[in-house]
């Protein structure tokens, strides 16, 4: 008979290095046309990271997205960057490129002031021009800005900088200190059926809220999120290198090392809180890594829920879990809908065989 | 019938959210301008100014990715480039007595062989520098290298591989985390002692909290090792150019520090290395660190032509970082309505044959490891311990998920003894703007609340009499 189950988990997660310097540069070229190029050190590690960079830059200048092109990842023509790690690339490349971005509007500023006939603090940029505060139609393009900065001034609208998170050490007794510059939050709640006599667990959907302070684009953040929950649900349920007692490993191979398909995917409901970070790029902070840190905690609480079976080593298989279903006998186990039959593979009982 | 349903109400609920997304942040500037001239705001506020920031842009390699023709490092070709595969220990603790790499060289097609006595600087790490480029004494897990060849083709190298004869002399192996701790355990850095990094982080008097808690409940929470998979595995070309000057591709997250570390390893200027990040086929922090480029540069060097490697899936489980193992030990005191006084958390990191990036997931796991909740009384201890093992570093989440594992395990089984609602619970003892956090550090835009509100409302949750 299948039981259903619904449990909760909530996390909070850093965003960035622990304590150490971990500082990114940006080079900020606005071009005659209008457009912009960022050089930026990071790489583009399929989380979509240069659409979010190029739309930090593109709202600082007053541009649009598309106007900005990014060269990324080479140590000799991009300034450097401490790379796509610690879910920092939203935050901290985007704070050098926001300050990298305001010292080439600087630039265009000082020239559409003469253009103008108002003081630089009177221009804001937008929509492609700069113009009067509070009088939009008395405006310049922001392409004729930086023809005339470069061909008449002598001074391409060209602006650096690099930003680098504050933090305080951390006191090796007591751990005291300011490790990170700020953390992201989230809750997922899963909702499960068991088969109380096969253990079969099958995950049925998933709502995720998540903290990410401004996002970017909420897109690519649901996008992290559902990738995100498809990791957490292998770690849940499916994924485990084994070894046999040699050292060896057993698995290392995607026919028998089991992990999830589009198929074991649930019903996904993402919503970003609402937030804003004022130490982060137009209130962003980042969402790559927190997206599955509460995944797999839910779904256990969720087969808790159902079965009353409180699975304490991860994956939850069936040779994990019978010992721990009340005396039961009941079995917990997670199938992967599509290659049920090497399911074999996974109850071989040597899932603690590297211990001698 | 079910099935139809099923998809229908997934379109509904996507289509609500991009909906509701798209109207929050696509809603135009007012159109009538101020009469006054507005005061800067100290931070740009997004929505004030052009459309950028909130939008649903299309990613810029969209369109490359979907019609196939995204360049990743399998699918670059360099005139006279040669392919590389490298010899694997296949035992996991052992000294090398011999290499003969004779019958290899000797493969037609084969246009160098490299062992460790060809690496300048035959070290890395972004930690501790424990970790061989090839190994040349002692063998530390099953995936540690020990020889490389680069050929014609990919299919000569792996036919040379199979013909390098490693003569070895086993030595004693540990496999399990806390018997690596004992004192007695074979050394797997000798003479360092197994444990190669801890931290500790200690806040109130967990004493005094235990003593005024009604209820305490303690238990054991252990994960496994797993792979990131990504859909690229690790792949790099090198080409060591006739200046002296290296220049090499790679599927990599962090150029700047692998630059550093190459240098390092080659005993180049940095000046003469140039690395370029391709794109990368997924990394989930597997990607953070050089692998295998300092022996394809090498072999550059040797054949005078470029090389290119990429690993296979075996390669790719054995060689490369993995999920940390965690033995977790979680020791609550709670009052009667559910507020926790006291915790206690000792954490024991199975850090595999080398350190990578287990200092770092080790710190970030002791931080995280009470949860988001204001605890008055707090120890937090972690270790992180050698063992023969395919070493584990950097990877999504980096010793979050374990730890969430176990306090939010904990806390469901606090609120059933205890006989209160899993979402109340954590309401309770939830951060708010301003808590302070177990490094006494005060935490601004905190919204765990919000978060549990929002989700309980998403999911439909219902508190049960």
């Amino acid at each position: 008979m299948k039981r259903r189950g619904r449990g909760v988990a909530c996390m909070w997660y850093p965003i960035g290095f622990t304590v150490d310097a971990n500082p990114s540069a940006a080079v900020v070229k606005v071009n005659e046309d209008g457009t912009a190029t960022v050089l930026t050190g990071t790489v583009e590690t399929g989380q979509g990271s240069l659409a979010v960079l190029g739309q930090i830059a593109a709202e600082a200048l007053g541009i649009a997205a598309a106007d900005v092109y990014l060269v990324s990842g080479d140590t000799d023509t991009t300034p450097m960057d401490t790379g796509a790690i610690a879910s920092r690339t939203t935050y901290v490349t985007g704070n050098a490129i926001v300050r990298a971005a305001e010292n080439a509007k600087a630039i265009l500023f000082q020239t559409a002031a003469q253009m103008l006939q108002v003081a630089v603090t009177q221009l804001e940029a937008r929509d492609r021009k700069i113009q009067v505060k509070g009088f939009p139609q008395h405006s310049v393009s922001i392409g004729d800005v930086a023809k005339r900065s470069q061909v008449v001034l002598g001074q391409p609208p060209i602006g650096s900088a690099s930003w680098n998170p504050p933090t305080v050490a951390m006191d090796p007794e007591t751990g005291q200190g300011k490790p990170f510059s700020t953390y992201v939050y989230a809750t997922q709640i899963a909702e499960v059926d068991v088969d109380d006599e096969t253990g079969e667990v099958d995950v049925l959907r998933i709502a995720a809220a998540h903290d990410c302070g401004t996002p970017i684009n909420p897109m690519l953040v649901e996008g992290q999120i559902e990738g995100g929950i498809s990791m957490g649900i292998g770690f849940a349920l499916q994924e485990e290198m084994l070894f046999n007692a040699d050292g060896r490993q057993m698995n290392p191979n995607l026919t028998n090392y089991i992990m999830p398909t589009s198929l074991d995917m649930p019903e996904i409901a993402v919503d970003i809180v609402a937030n804003y970070d004022a130490t982060g790029p137009f209130g962003a902070k980042g969402v790559g890594e927190p997206s599955l840190v509460p995944t797999a905690a839910a779904i256990l609480n969720a087969i808790h829920d159902a079965v009353g079976v409180r699975i304490t080593s991860l994956p939850a298989t069936s040779t994990n879990s019978t010992s721990s279903c009340n005396g039961c006998g009941r079995r917990v186990r997670s199938t992967s809908r599509t290659r049920r039959s090497t399911r074999a593979c996974r109850s071989t009982p040597t899932r603690r065989g590297t211990s001698p | 019938m079910a099935d139809e349903t099923k998809t229908l109400t997934r379109e509904r609920i996507a289509l609500g959210d991009l909906l509701r997304h798209a109207d929050d942040k696509q809603k135009l500037p007012a159109a009538v301008p101020p009469k006054t001239v507005p005061v800067e705001p100290l931070v740009p506020q997004p929505g004030q100014q052009t459309l950028a920031v909130g939008q649903r842009v299309t990613r810029p390699d969209s369109r490359n990715h979907g019609l196939g023709q995204t360049k990743y490092i399998d699918d670059l070709t360099l005139p006279g480039m040669l392919y590389a595969k490298i010899k694997r220990a296949g035992i996991a603790s052992a000294r090398i007595v011999r290499i003969d790499t004779s019958a290899a060289e000797a493969v037609p097609g084969v246009m160098a062989v490299i062992t460790a006595s060809d690496i300048p600087v035959n070290s890395f790490g972004p930690t501790f520098q424990d970790q061989p480029v090839l190994v040349g004494d002692i063998v530390r897990h099953a995936g540690d290298g020990v020889a490389a060849v680069a050929a014609v083709t990919e299919q000569i190298a792996a036919e040379a591989v199979e013909k390098i004869v490693i003569e070895f002399e086993p030595l004693p192996a540990v496999f399990d985390p806390l018997e690596a701790m004992q004192e007695h355990a074979y050394k797997i850095h000798a003479p360092n002692s197994n444990i190669y990094a801890s931290k500790v982080i200690r806040k109130g008097d967990v004493e005094k909290g235990f003593a005024q808690s009604d209820r305490i409940f303690e238990g054991q929470f252990t994960t496994q090792m797993v792979e990131h998979v990504p859909l690229e595995p690790h792949a790099a070309i090198a080409d060591w150019d006739a200046n002296d000057r290296l220049t090499v591709w790679a599927t990599i997250g962090r150029i700047t520090l692998a630059r550093a570390d190459l240098a390092r390893t080659l005993t180049l200027p940095m000046s003469r290395v140039r690395l370029i990040g391709t794109i990368v086929g997924g990394n989930f922090g597997g990607k953070n660190e050089i692998s295998q480029e300092p022996a394809l540069a090498l072999l550059s060097k040797k054949a005078g032509r470029p090389v290119k490697g990429v690993f296979t899936r075996s390669d790719e489980f054995i060689s490369t970082t993995t999920r940390h193992p965690f033995v977790m030990n979680y020791k609550t005191g709670v009052t009667k309505d559910g507020r926790i006084l006291a915790r206690t958390v000792r954490l024991v990191l199975d850090g595999g044959a080398y350190c990578s990036w287990s200092a770092t997931t080790l710190g970030k796991a002791c931080i995280l490891a009470s949860g988001p909740y204001n605890i008055e009384n707090l120890i937090s201890e972690a270790f992180v311990v050698y063992t023969n093992k395919t070493m584990t570093g950097a990877m999504r989440g980096f010793g979050a998920p374990q730890v969430c594992f176990a306090y939010e395990s904990q806390m469901d089984d606090i609120a059933k003894a205890l006989g209160i609602d899993p979402i109340e619970i954590r309401l309770r003892n939830a951060f708010g703007e301003g808590a302070i956090s177990p490094t006494g550090q005060s935490l601004h835009s905190v919204v765990v609340k919000e978060s549990l509100l929002t989700a309980a409302e998403r999911f439909g949750w219902e508190e049960r009499p």
